[in-house]
């Protein structure tokens, strides 16, 4: 009888082999895992459902965050300026100007609106126009509509364009329409700050849940456990069945949440869409991304994962054969 | 293949289970441990498995000190020990072929190379017919022959047993008797606690006797 060797070190002829168990191995936990979860498919569900129902919140805030930047990136209503020229400059010289304006790198288009025009439009438009006949001349001066480059998107930057604009001896005043726009980022803002209050505390929630079931499947298998260890698994391999069954919750998790996220903003389009029209821009929520359901995909593995591993630090090594 | 030198195991209460315990068992050994509940018997064998580590003195298995040992290689270390239980400790929830393949899953073997040894082990203790069945579905000694293949499939150089027949009565605890012989006559070293006189007596192996943590006869051989 030979010695006792002094650790399982496989022979080089056998660690290709070695290394193909162990893959062959995992394959094998994480199918009898699912096994285990699928046979009590009630239960299961019931988990997922509620870690899904915790991952929604956030991820739908997201979208709807990701929809507003949406807007900002791409609302024809970019920011822009209205500059009112000084009676008397000329229709030529103000022409001119527009177009020097257009070439400036922070403008996208600068649009000369002729006073005649507007005054036309103007009685076009509104039923009171009538007054407008009693006048003795156009009251209206020459504007220039001056569109902001997309890029501009910070509110400082976008005064200092205007205030240079108003600096032009031609201009007489200049309005901004930037109330919008800071409303915008505000809302932006605050959305995203509780997107992320609202992410940690349910990922917390999520950890806890989950490392909850998981310690109770610890607790329902401990016999198990205890015969494992006694005949020589290794920690990893103890703890492989339960971090798979982590990461398979987390999965059947992220794909209930993506169900009830498509779910929810079906809901919302329509009351939505209803809005925004009464806004008179045509707008609707987008479904979730290929970027985002991985992300969504990725972030319930890993809450899985995390929990499993949290739960299992915690019960696992505490069952020792005594 | 098992030594103890002065092995001393007192737990933190201040309860001493076994005092300057020193004996040894050749390789190729078949010995009895006996002696009353509470003089020692499953501490000595836990200090064998690992399970528990000595207080003071030294205990060497296969020629290797126990306490050079770190955590992280007990598993390794086990798999070289068969271990055969009271209790027996199957897990009702998979087949006999399931539980006899546990310590082989373990140590990574391949499907075809486990399915082989596990068949050989059944074969060896007569339940080969029965590798389908859930252990609930097994008689008490069928269950212990059981554990005994599951002890033994890995070919460990030695294995423990104890109490394997406390449940059994004495016509099948002959049989679990002589399938320990058999293990042992291909070279296995064999360590049983027993506290079944009548039974181990006309056997004519050593008896190591423990009484309140001392061993009183039988420390070494002849």
């Amino acid at each position: 009888m030979a010695e006792l060797p002094k650790s399982s070190g496989a022979r080089p002829a056998e660690s290709k082999n070695a290394v193909k168990h162990y893959f062959e191995n995992h394959q094998k936990v994480a199918k009898s895992t699912l096994q285990q979860l699928l046979h009590q498919p009630l239960t299961t569900a019931f988990t997922c459902f509620v870690i899904g129902i915790a991952l929604v919140l956030p991820t739908l805030l997201s979208v709807l965050l990701a929809n507003i930047e949406d807007i900002n990136k791409h609302w024809d209503g970019s920011p822009q300026i209205t500059l009112l020229l000084k009676k008397g400059v000329p229709r030529l010289d103000a022409g001119v100007l527009a177009e020097s304006i257009a070439q400036k790198q922070s403008v996208s288009t600068s649009l000369f609106v002729d006073n005649e025009l507007a005054l036309a439009d103007f009685k076009n438009r509104f039923e009171f126009s009538d007054v407008i006949e009693f006048l003795d001349e156009n009251p209206l001066p020459h504007a220039i509509i001056v569109r902001l480059s997309p890029t501009l998107t910070v509110i400082s930057d976008i005064e200092q364009l205007r205030d240079s604009l108003l600096s032009l001896p031609e201009v007489d005043s200049a309005i901004l329409d930037a109330a919008w726009v800071q409303r915008l980022q505000s809302i932006t803002r605050l959305i995203e700050r509780a997107v992320w209050v609202i992410a940690i505390m349910l990922s917390l929630t999520v950890v806890l849940v989950l490392g909850n079931t998981i310690r109770l499947a610890i607790e329902n298998r401990k016999e198990e456990i205890l015969v494992v260890k006694l005949v020589g698994g290794t920690d990893p391999f103890v703890r492989r069945p339960f971090l798979y069954m982590g990461l398979l919750l987390g999965l059947g998790s992220s794909i209930i949440a993506w169900c009830l996220i498509h779910w929810v903003i079906y809901l919302l389009n329509e009351p939505i869409e209803a809005l925004a029209l009464s806004y008179q821009f045509e707008f609707s929520l987008s479904g979730l991304t290929f970027v985002s359901t991985l992300f969504l995909l990725i972030f319930g593995l890993s809450l899985g994962w995390l929990s499993a591993w949290l739960a299992v630090r915690r019960h696992l090594d505490e069952i020792e054969p005594n | 293949m098992i030594n103890f030198e002065q092995v001393k195991k007192s737990y933190p209460d201040g309860f001493e289970a076994l005092r300057n315990v020193s004996f040894n068992l050749s390789r190729g050994e078949m010995a009895f441990l006996t002696g009353h509940s509470g003089a020692g018997k499953s501490t000595l064998l836990k200090l064998i498995m690992l399970m528990e580590r000595a207080s003071e003195g030294k205990v060497s298995v296969g020629g290797q000190n126990l306490s050079n040992i770190p955590r992280r290689q007990i598993p390794y270390f086990r798999r070289h020990v068969g271990v055969v239980f009271q209790n027996h400790r199957l897990l009702f929830d998979r087949s006999i072929f399931d539980n006899v393949a546990l310590p082989l899953e373990i140590s990574g073997m391949s499907q075809r190379d486990i399915g082989r040894r596990v068949r050989a082990a059944l074969d060896k203790v007569g339940l080969l017919s029965k590798e389908k069945l859930s252990p609930i579905q097994l008689s008490g000694g069928e269950q212990q022959r059981v554990g005994i293949a599951r002890a033994v499939v890995n070919k460990p150089p030695l294995v423990l047993a104890d109490e394997p027949t406390g449940n059994l009565d004495p016509e099948l605890s002959a049989e679990i008797m002589k399938l320990f012989m058999q293990f042992n006559q291909v070279g296995v070293s064999i360590l049983i606690a027993s506290h079944d006189l009548a039974l181990i007596h006309p056997l004519h192996y050593r008896v190591i006797e423990l009484s309140q943590g001392s061993i009183i006869s039988g420390a070494h051989n002849g």
